[in-house]
């Protein structure tokens, strides 16, 4: 059961029902004990309603905005790069290598369907390296076995990850 | 000068990019955050660092805002669990709020002030000696209510209690408070006497 100053507690603080209120409100006019109580609730009230607010430092404000720039320079790189940059650069490098096959395209000259007729010519003075001794059989080998595993361990991860993104 | 956008707006044009927006937000709530922060800390230095880390937790979390409630009531919830995680650090008890007998060692906010000159001290600063003198739930509960224009619900909220229970533990830190306040006045004419 509510105390005295339970209910005017809550009668000072509006939080009683309608009838309550009420109730509460002719106790406090014909009472004279609710209305000394009351008096002296509303009084505490209103000085507890001018507790004052703690002032923080001067440089709060810079200090909390200073934290979260640092914090904000610390992130990693990767997070940091614009997608946009990286799309630049792989449209640059898409549009350079489509340049430069269009570009040979246009110099070769078909004849027919012997490819071996094709007369790409390098300007005079650029000279390739041999590349007999580089290409020799066995170099040759040990070159598709590379690639072939590095395919197959490639499509293993693609495929694991397609497993995991299945499952989740 | 502070900002005359409210809330929901500077959140928006921080989240957009604007960090001076933020800036505004911090100044409009620092010395709220702090002041709830020193019923925990009793030191200022202590109470600098709760409050600080409450708005860099803030805005690492701010696009996870709903916008549900008050942001004030979503930021007093981080200072209520950031002020709970530094006394548990500090190894205080905090979870005997019924005990009476307990009291915490205050570190006076007036120290090598003259406190015997009680002309010198207006009402409002028995107040805050007697706040002080509160466990932090008591004194964050009183300081939400009557400072933070915040409804019994949204102390709770703020809190992660049930309203009722906040309802019956604002009656009770107001008693504690009404005795702190009888004592230290009393204390202090025994003193001029």
């Amino acid at each position: 059961m509510n105390t005295i100053e339970e209910k005017l507690w809550n009668y000072i603080d509006g939080t009683c029902s309608p009838a309550e209120q009420e109730a509460i409100a002719r106790l406090i006019e014909q009472d004279e004990a609710y209305a000394q109580k009351y008096q002296e609730l509303l009084a505490l009230n209103q000085e507890f309603a001018k507790m004052e607010l703690d002032e923080p430092p001067m440089a709060f404000t810079y200090n909390v905005m200073e934290t979260i720039r640092t914090e904000n320079a610390m992130q990693p790189l990767k997070a940091n790069i614009d997608k946009r940059i990286i799309l630049g650069i792989a449209i640059f490098f898409a549009v350079t290598i489509l340049a430069l096959l269009t570009f040979t395209f246009a110099n070769i000259h078909i004849s027919g369907i012997n490819i071996s007729a094709a007369d790409i010519k390098l300007p005079a003075g650029v000279k390739l390296p041999s590349t007999n001794s580089l290409f020799s059989g066995p170099v040759l080998k040990w070159f598709l076995i590379f690639d072939v595993v590095l395919a197959l361990f490639l499509t293993d991860a693609y495929l694991r990850r397609k497993k995991t993104a299945r499952q989740l | 000068m502070q900002s005359k956008l409210s809330d929901i707006e500077l959140i928006e044009q921080t989240l957009a990019g604007n960090q001076s927006a933020y800036a505004d937000l911090v100044k409009r709530h620092q010395r709220f955050v702090f002041t709830l922060a020193m019923r925990f800390a009793k030191g200022r230095e202590d109470a600098e660092e709760i409050a600080q880390d409450c708005f860099i937790k803030a805005y690492r979390s701010l696009a996870s805002f709903q916008g549900q409630s008050k942001f004030s009531t979503w930021l007093y919830s981080i200072v209520y669990t950031t002020a709970m995680t530094f006394l548990r650090k500090k190894r205080v008890a905090t979870d005997s709020i019924d005990d009476q007998n307990t009291f915490i060692q205050v570190e006076s906010r007036e120290s090598g002030y003259d406190t015997n000159n009680i002309e010198n001290k207006s009402r409002s600063f028995y107040l805050n000696q007697a706040i002080d003198q509160l466990l932090p739930d008591d004194a964050t509960i009183i300081t939400l209510f009557y400072k933070g224009e915040q409804s019994l619900e949204e102390i709770a909220q703020a809190l992660g209690m049930e309203t009722n229970t906040v309802k019956v533990k604002l009656f009770r830190a107001r008693q504690r408070l009404k005795e702190k306040l009888e004592h230290n006045l009393k204390q202090e004419v025994k003193e001029l006497i």
